[in-house]
């Protein structure tokens, strides 16, 4: 008696016509087909189910899922979309009112991703940022974290598509060699739309140029994060409380708006010790509803950054920008020192605007008006904030440790403001060095002069 | 019944329209298919369809998402175990399949897989190789065979190409890799023992025993220029004489993986970062007024391993736990030890505005080069100590500077260990400077001695001893 075997199907318009079932039929029920299909423009194979015993071994060679089967393929037939489950929002955990402690600018970086529920840290050892992930490695075990020192910066960044995919906190640790490795990784992060966070304590270039603090790469991280139409929130401290504020900030924004989010400290930042104060509460993340998590709730949901359709990748990218200019209205942080009414104005971010008020606290003693402008945020530059001071001041003295990268931002921003006439000097170090208070006292004494 | 994990619908593959919906996007007679389709059956004879991620490469599988009803994850060109472990690690319990080709796995991405099959944290790695570049248009492959023609080799793979890398033998050599085989597709029996291989790999991950590497010969009947029925030949006949088949490592692990789940009680955070709702006690009265109204700046100078950082964190540490402002920052030499020390120090009444001490109130000098370096730049008025016991000659210093010779070197040595010289001078600041109290940097070096309290008598005595010296009672 013949066994009971299911029937075996071809889908003619799915075969593709390869053959790989001819030679898997026992039977010799199969061969090559010689009439075209309508439908595919392929030829698919013929089956003679007068010898064909439904044996089924055609199925298992047949390379297209729906080619040959045991049902005629319903061209008709959706699957139910997949809705996306809710999202879980984080939950903000009050602390105590604590006493301040004393933490190295990498450190306080740390506990900043700590405090802001980041129990993921990738990274790649590199001075001068290497202490924050040894704290990580020290403490994360402590809190049910994982610190894991990948093979490079490359697998660094991977590491984190990875996890930050899934929803997770995470971060790393990078100084401005390694920064430059993971830039293909930031793209892809900001492509598929996917959150992390880049600590980058920055030291001089070009190449491996060396360990003290530059801010060498102002222009990667404002205009040149990887391939592709690429921004990113960067945030720039100028002391240990600022490295842990900025870096909790950091977080929050990469969630919201789904996208990678650098804090560009710079080498001196990475190794001084300051008095912290610790924020008034702490984050225990939630889960997104697009995360892909790996489990039944979120299996529809797709990480990518590949769009085959061009319009579709158009739109796509229009979508992405429209978040740049949302960006750009919303995040724009500065600060200011004395910049009211103040004739010249000093534009210095990070550690430079250090000195930069210290310079200006000098300038003031002695009856000069002289006042301080610090883009917290690179990018967006704030431009906004710098309309009231610009009213007043007749001139810039853009204050850097870098070959003009931050005066280029704002030269930028201004025109892009329409903002036009305002003579702009310069101070300008390189290779480690800081422009000293001595120096911005004397440069803005100078240009002051100068020009009377 | 659901047989397999791929969608009845392809949806993502040209917005599911037409023959494109049902269809994949592999020319005829492509292995890929018959990968994905073993993948697929065995996830769901597993029972972990829902909790799976695929992570698809670039190559010819990257659209392996427009197929699999799984949670997906397209990585970057050869990122793929790197992809997958940041996922594993995120929830251990997703089960993650890193399936990458032969140019993605073997050439840019060499440096991931090996890494994370040393690491051998639970993932599945299918590697398809079929020799070439399939989706760029036919390139040389690291597998691609001596004498095989490609668009980049078009003599045939010859000396200047290398010969093609045998990628399962080299993973087996990682002790991460618990199992490896290398399978093929061109006959039932190649089928059947690549389904079942694929299957033991992603039990060896359910189990949490450790990676499993599956690499499956595959045919590329457009860039071999052949009918896939050749193309299934020139797997038998030549291809798997170049990369054998079979199991080249199968160990026996026990089940290892598991994660803690992170914790975010606010006392184990709190404790972890040392942070306290306790204040430490106060013992100044007032900023030090006597040496400047608003900051003070001291720099301590020596040779790597003299303790000027050690000392410098300390006086940081005493003067914010009495309500000051205090930056310290340390410049080093490349060496991480012996070569030069600095550290600058600020105190101040409100805030350090510039944590620099180019003009420091005070120096502490450890050895020549650094008081011979730093003696000049002491603001007049200001204080200069020095190690006398390795000092012999003192430069010139600025009006009404005051020079303090103190033998940290000899005093620490009296006291049976060397390495707390920085504690005598610090003892010796303390006296000659009045910067904090005694009683602030005597507290600050208890708790950074917490742990250790065998240390705590003598690095007080060599403080004390540093005072004395320093005030000439020695």
């Amino acid at each position: 008696m013949a066994q009971e075997r299911a029937e075996v199907v071809l889908n003619p318009e799915l075969c593709k016509g390869c053959g790989r079932c001819i030679d898997a039929c026992p039977k010799h029920a199969i061969s090559l087909g010689a009439e075209i299909n309508q439908s595919s423009g392929m030829s698919p194979v013929g089956i003679d189910y007068g010898v064909c015993n439904h044996c089924g071994l055609c199925i298992t060679a047949c390379p297209e899922p729906h080619g040959l089967g045991h049902h005629q393929y319903d061209f008709t037939r959706r699957a139910d979309a997949q809705s996306r489950p809710e999202s879980v929002p984080p939950r903000r955990i009050p602390l105590p009112e604590l006493e301040p402690v004393v933490l190295e600018g990498n450190h306080a970086a740390a506990i900043g991703a700590i405090l802001a529920g980041c129990r993921h840290v990738f990274g790649y050892p590199i001075t001068p940022s290497t202490e924050g992930a040894e704290l990580m490695a020290r403490l994360l075990p402590q809190l049910g974290g994982v610190f894991l020192q990948a093979c490079s910066e490359v697998a660094t960044v991977n590491h984190m598509y990875g996890c930050g995919g899934a929803g997770l906190p995470t971060m790393t640790f990078t100084s401005s060699p390694g920064f430059s490795l993971m830039l293909e990784g930031i793209s892809y992060l900001i492509g598929a739309e996917l959150p992390g966070v880049f600590v980058n304590v920055m030291r001089p270039g070009p190449g491996l140029g060396y360990i003290g603090p530059e801010q060498s790469d102002i222009k990667l991280v404002c205009r040149g994060l990887g391939h592709g139409n690429t921004h990113a929130i960067v945030l720039a401290p100028t002391s240990p409380q600022e490295m842990l504020d900025l870096t909790f900030a950091a977080f929050e924004l990469a969630f919201r708006y789904r996208n990678p989010v650098v804090v560009a400290a710079d080498g001196y930042l990475g190794q001084i010790t300051g008095r912290v104060s610790l924020p008034d509460s702490m984050i225990e993340p939630g889960l997104p509803g697009w995360a892909v998590w790996g489990d039944k709730a979120h299996k529809g949901n797709l990480n990518t950054s590949i769009l085959q359709d061009w319009a579709e990748l158009e739109r796509h990218n229009e979508r992405i920008s429209a978040k740049y200019r949302e960006m750009e209205r919303r995040e724009q942080r500065s600060a200011t020192y004395r910049a009211e009414g103040a004739h010249t104005l000093i534009i210095a971010a990070g550690t430079p605007a250090r000195m930069a008020k210290a310079a200006t606290a000098r300038l003031r003693r002695e009856g000069r008006s002289a006042g301080l402008f610090q883009p917290v945020t690179l990018w967006p530059f704030p431009i906004d904030a710098l309309r009231e001071p610009l009213k007043r001041a007749e001139r810039l003295v853009v204050v850097e440790a870098s070959d003009g990268q931050l005066e280029d931002e704002l030269r930028l921003a201004l025109q892009k403001a329409n903002i036009g006439g305002i003579p702009i000097h310069h101070l300008r170090h390189m290779g480690g060095i800081l422009p000293t208070v001595d120096e911005i006292y004397d440069t803005v004494r100078h240009v002051t002069e100068v020009e009377h | 019944m659901t047989t397999s994990a791929l969608y009845t619908h392809f949806a993502r593959h040209a917005g599911g329209a037409g023959l494109k919906g049902a269809s994949t996007h592999y020319c005829a007679g492509c292995g890929h298919g018959l990968a994905h389709k073993f993948v697929a059956e065995a996830l769901v004879e597993l029972g972990v369809q829902d909790r799976t991620i695929m992570v698809s490469p670039v190559g010819c599988a990257v659209f392996l998402f427009y197929y699999f009803d799984t949670g997906n994850t397209q990585a970057a060109h050869g990122r793929a175990p790197a992809v997958a472990l940041g996922h594993k690690l995120a929830n251990p319990e997703a089960i993650v399949v890193s399936y990458q080709g032969d140019g993605d796995l073997a050439a840019i991405g060499l440096a991931e897989i090996m890494h994370a099959a040393q690491l051998g944290i639970p993932i599945s790695v299918v590697f398809v190789n079929n020799a070439i570049y399939g989706m760029t248009g036919g390139q040389m492959a690291p597998t691609t065979l001596t004498g095989q023609w490609s668009t980049t080799t078009q003599d045939g793979r010859g000396p200047l190409q290398g010969a093609p890398m045998r990628v399962s033998e080299v993973i087996a050599q990682s002790d991460g890799a618990m199992y490896v085989e290398r399978c093929a597709l061109f006959d039932q029996k190649q089928r059947k023992r690549c389904k079942n291989a694929i299957k033991k790999a992603l039990r060896l991950q359910l189990e949490g025993r450790g990676l499993g590497f599956v690499e499956i010969l595959s045919e590329c009947p457009t860039h071999w220029r052949m009918s896939s029925r050749e193309a299934e030949a020139h797997v038998r006949d030549v291809l798997s004489t170049v990369f054998p088949l079979g199991v080249i490592k199968d160990e026996e692990r026990q089940p290892w993986f598991t994660l803690p789940k992170p914790d975010f009680s606010p006392e184990r955070v709190l404790a972890a970062i040392g942070a306290s709702d306790a204040a430490p006690p106060r013992h100044c009265r007032g900023f030090p007024e006597h040496i400047d109204a608003a900051d003070v700046s001291i720099k301590l100078a020596g040779a790597g391993g003299d303790g000027a950082q050690t000392a410098a964190l300390l006086l940081t540490k005493a003067a914010i736990s009495e309500g000051f402002d205090s930056t310290h920052i340390p410049s080093y030499g490349p060496e991480s030890r012996g070569g030069t020390s600095y550290a600058d120090v600020h105190v101040a009444r409100e805030e350090v505005l510039s944590p620099g001490a180019p003009e420091p109130h005070a120096l502490v000098a450890f050895n020549a080069p650094s008081l011979e370096k730093f003696a000049s730049t002491v603001r007049p008025g200001g204080l200069v100590i020095y190690d006398s016991s390795v000092i012999r000659t003192v430069p010139d210093v600025a009006a009404g500077v005051r020079v303090v010779p103190v033998p940290c070197t000899a005093i620490a040595r009296e006291l049976g260990n060397a390495r707390v010289k920085n504690v005598v001078a610090l003892g010796a600041l303390q006296e000659a400077l009045r910067l904090l109290e005694p009683a602030s940097l005597l507290a600050a070096l208890g708790r950074s001695l917490a742990g250790k309290s065998e240390w705590i008598a003598v690095n007080e005595e060599a403080f004390r001893r540093g005072g004395s010296a320093a005030a000439g009672r020695s």
